[in-house]
């Protein structure tokens, strides 16, 4: 219910917006600004001072390590964002379209949910004695007899970021699908099928095109939890993997701050092309 | 439709998914259950034994293993965990309330306030540190430069969490109490803020939850004193012991353990409007 | 009654939303101690009204007065102005004695303890909610929902109470019995009841003052007789849902209608030329009998059975439904044979017709 907005209502909408508005103004957008600002600033070995150079963004194009950081994560992006979309759809499909009964898809969806309970270092974490060269999964091959010794690239390499980012971010992929298909009305889909129409043809006619702002909105969730990812990378390659986050770490650690920002503003160009991209396939205000 | 075949193998899927999700928990479980000190955090097991549990509360003897920082650390991100959820549930419930009425730059608002939890934590926190460290030049802590970027993080949660609450709330109650005479805040106090309470609930439980394990953020933006994710995060680098396994599951433990309350809890309600409409229909 | 008896007046109230105009420069007021109908079809504007009466919207331009005060400017809660909404809006996490007592409770003057329980019991009593004090609102029914609703409106002791179509999600027994619950007790607590509704029967039947509104204006507004009487436009007679209207031509004293022509002694003013007749005023007649007045063929198509009366319906050449109200006290209906023709005809001096060329 709206109600006309004289001046007294006016003030009444201001006060209860102002601390919120105030609050992400000082520590969100001049954070973000303040990024943007010190990426300029110049470095020297023990300090920074605030006279304005391009030298740190010099550096980082002159470094193959920095934007081959820049391509690691563009690529390690690509990649999971296509095996949570692979992996995750199926499961989606099943538990928002296929499951008729309303109780067994709320247990499938908590199911998914509940591990998020843990700490998510914990998850990351609990790959290594998966993937380990002692670990489960090259002792159950062994066993199986299926490989006579122990495949290492399975830890600490590039495929075991992949694994574990995969894992950990591929509900944000099924949440937001199952949801855009539980909304599908059943009718259409039975009417489709009395006209003749097959699986396949129904699934790219109708399933897929009306499930599609579930999938953008979790491709949004996993890209932009992806691109800012550090700890994943940190923790399963064994610091073979770099990504842009985990240079943004390593350079405030050596307190290297203007370096860090121009990581970090590229970051944010980043993103803001991929929401953005995201964003112009759909236009999530009307489907929502 | 195909489903009589598609159904059961997308439900074979579905398990294979789910194991997926959960095969790592299964092998930290098991591994929590390593002989100790020896054991390492790998298989064989060499043999079943509860040592890492005790060794997390510091009920074995000393050994080269140092037990997991965990003490104080824990007690931070309680308290620091309960500041946020407090602020950020607060901030969301007004700028919630606020939106029940169109306003001009409703949509710039929504967006500045949602950008909370779309921005990478380890935007956030960098920035958050830089404005501390380079301009203010104040000492980052915990419970303050942590405690603002965790609040940036989860007051968009809580704002969505209510504004979905109070999309769905029926303005009449309202309206109704004031033409009784009840002033707008105590009208609030009394009628608004019951009806929405199982809303602020989530939205605390969200707050807290999310803040609780909250880890980039807190990387960057908290000082020298650590709090529980970070005192994991400080086991990675060195050598990993199966205390950590039995830690996990531990905290795993913890969380079922309310996630079960919360469900009975519903279970209740549900069973108590059930006998009301019982004795509604007896009547 | 004189001017000191009004208990609230609009000054050209207006209300726009958007490109809408809800409410167009509305002067109207109202004598205390009424029981006021405000009729309306949907759209009319008047759930509007009575939010801005009761202070949930401000209107864009006019003023509004209650007791002699210019409360325009005044929040809801200021005015004592009591609502009973047509969901009732009861508060559903308080039983219906907290309910009833809420506005004692949480007034800005304190009311002491014991009143405030003796004023809640007589409330209670008096809707004859007695014994159900300890229930929630999901626990009671429809209609007892109504009556916590009005006690807890009633409780508060206020001069005028705005009801919104307050019979509206009854069942229709329900309603009927509310109607003349709701009717006795106003005339006990001496209060002013401006009750606003779609239904052109509950209007009639219970305001003392019916005001019809249409298109954000009072068209008329007078005693239920004078309404039903003497209808002020064609569209007051087209919501009472009691008149036959014809389109035709009025001229030098005669109306040519489908029915011929008839003589007109009296006609309002009006853009367009009308002919309205009630249906009870309507008689049928076999072709070639003496008749009355004009003489309208039609065919008998089917009749309705309303308990007190039956209504036939009837279709013109035109294929325009004319209806005819036979009320059983005056004997025995006719036997129709369904799909003949007859010929309808009325008394001209009871017709009332609209025209350019009438008076004001």
């Amino acid at each position: 219910m709206t109600i006309q907005t004289p001046a007294k209502e006016k003030t009444h909408t201001f006060r209860l917006l102002a601390p919120g508005v105030v609050w992400m103004i000082l520590f969100l957008v001049a954070p973000i600004m303040m990024i943007v600002y010190v990426s300029f600033w110049t470095q020297t070995t023990f300090s920074i001072n605030s006279t304005l150079t391009l030298d740190s963004w010099k550096n980082f194009f002159g470094s193959e390590a920095y934007v081959g950081a820049l391509w690691t994560t563009v690529r390690l992006w690509l990649i999971v964002l296509a095996l949570t979309f692979l992996i995750g759809y199926p499961a989606a499909l099943y538990v928002g379209l296929l499951v008729k009964s309303k109780t067994v898809s709320t247990v499938l969806l908590v199911l998914c949910v509940i591990p998020f309970w843990t700490s998510f270092l914990i998850r990351v974490l609990a790959w290594r004695p998966m993937l380990g060269k002692e670990g489960a999964i090259n002792i159950l091959l062994q066993k199986a007899g299926i490989i006579d010794s122990p495949i290492e690239v399975l830890l600490f390499s590039e495929l075991s970021v992949i694994i574990g980012m995969t894992q950990i971010y591929v509900v944000f992929m099924v949440g937001p699908i199952a949801f855009m298909l539980g909304r599908i009305d059943r009718n259409i889909i039975e009417a489709a099928r009395d006209l003749g129409a097959g699986f396949g043809r129904i699934f790219w006619k109708i399933i897929l095109p009306l499930s599609l702002p579930g999938v953008v909105v979790g491709a949004i969730f996993v890209s932009v939890m992806v691109l800012g990812e550090f700890a994943t990378s940190g923790a399963l390659s064994g610091r073979k993997v770099n990504l842009l986050g985990n240079i943004i770490v390593t350079q405030v650690g050596s307190l290297k701050w203007a370096m860090a920002s121009v990581v970090g503003v590229i970051l944010t160009i980043l993103l803001g092309i991929v929401v953005a991209g995201f964003l112009r396939i759909v236009d999530l205000k009307r489907e929502l | 439709m195909e489903s009589n075949v598609l159904k059961p193998i997308l439900a074979v899927y579905v398990a294979l998914f789910v194991l997926f999700l959960y095969g790592p928990f299964i092998v930290l479980g098991i591994l929590s259950f390593q002989q100790g000190p020896e054991g390492g955090p790998q298989f064989p097991i060499i043999e079943w034994s509860t040592y890492w549990y005790r060794h997390l509360f510091g009920m074995v003897p000393p050994s080269r293993i140092a037990p997991l920082p965990v003490g104080e650390a824990l007690i931070r991100s309680l308290i620091l965990a309960f500041m946020t959820m407090v602020t950020a549930t607060v901030l969301g419930v007004m700028a919630a309330q606020a939106f029940r009425r169109r306003f001009r730059g409703a949509g710039v608002v929504f967006y500045l306030i949602v950008l909370g939890m779309m921005v990478p934590g380890v935007l956030t926190g960098l920035g958050t540190s830089l404005l501390a460290n380079n301009v203010l030049d104040i000492e980052r802590h915990w419970y303050t430069t942590a405690f603002v970027a965790h609040v940036v993080y989860t007051f968009p949660f809580a704002f969505l969490v209510m504004l979905a609450i109070l999309n769905r709330f029926d303005s009449s109650v309202e309206e109704a109490s004031w033409s009784l005479g009840v002033s707008p805040i105590r009208t609030f106090r009394k009628v608004t803020f019951p009806l929405i309470f199982p809303g602020v609930l989530s939205a605390m439980l969200f707050a807290f939850t999310l803040s609780f394990d909250e880890f980039p953020r807190t990387l960057f933006a908290s000082g020298r004193d650590q709090t529980l994710p970070l005192a994991i995060y400080g086991t990675f680098s060195v050598e990993i012991h199966p205390n950590i396994f039995a830690f996990g599951v531990m905290t795993t433990l913890f969380s079922f353990a309310l996630l079960a309350v919360y469900g009975i809890l519903m279970g209740l309600s549900v069973r108590r409007a059930k006998k009301m409409a019982m004795q509604e229909e007896i009547a | 009654m004189t001017q000191t008896g009004s208990i609230f007046r609009l000054e050209g109230v207006t209300r726009r939303y958007d490109d809408l105009t809800a409410l167009d420069a509305i002067d109207f007021e109202a004598e205390q101690n009424e029981y006021i109908s405000l009729l309306g079809p949907s759209g009319s504007g008047k759930t509007s009204l009575l939010r801005i009466i009761a202070g949930f919207e401000k209107p864009d331009q006019g003023r509004v007065w209650f007791q002699g005060q210019d409360i325009t400017d005044l929040p809801a809660h200021e005015r004592g102005i009591g609502f009973v909404f047509q969901n009732f809006a009861l508060f559903p996490h308080l039983t219906v004695f907290e309910n009833v007592a809420f506005g004692l409770r949480n007034n800005v003057d304190t009311v002491p303890g014991v009143e405030i329980e003796k004023r809640t019991r007589d409330a209670i009593e008096m809707v004859g909610l007695a014994g159900l004090e300890d229930r929630v609102p999901d626990q009671v029914s429809g209609g007892q929902k109504q009556r916590v609703a009005l006690a807890r409106t009633l409780v508060m002791q206020p001069k005028l109470v705005l009801l919104d179509e307050p019979l509206g999600a009854l069942d229709a027994n329900l309603r009927d019995r509310m109607q003349i619950e709701l009717r006795a007790i106003r005339e006990r607590l001496d209060v002013t009841f401006l009750h606003v509704t779609g239904s052109e029967t509950e209007a009639l039947a219970m305001g003392d003052t019916v005001a019809v509104l249409n298109a954000g204006k009072v068209i008329q507004s007078g005693t239920p007789d004078e309404i039903y009487d003497t209808p002020a436009s064609p569209d007051v007679a087209l919501f009472l849902n009691r008149f036959n209207i014809f389109d035709g031509t009025l001229k030098g004293g005669h109306f040519a209608g489908p029915f011929g022509d008839a003589p007109v002694a009296t006609a309002r003013q009006n853009a367009q030329d009308r002919y309205a007749i009630r249906y009870d005023r309507t008689q049928i007649f076999d072709p070639g009998a003496k008749l009355p007045g004009p003489a309208l063929t039609a065919r008998f198509r089917a009749s309705e059975y309303l308990g007190s009366s039956i209504i036939f319906l009837f279709e013109t050449e035109d294929h325009k439904t004319v209806e005819v109200d036979h009320h059983l006290s005056f004997g025995d209906p006719r036997d129709l044979t369904v799909d003949n023709e007859y010929v309808l005809s009325w008394d001209p001096a009871k017709a009332i017709v609209f025209g350019k060329e009438g008076s004001k």
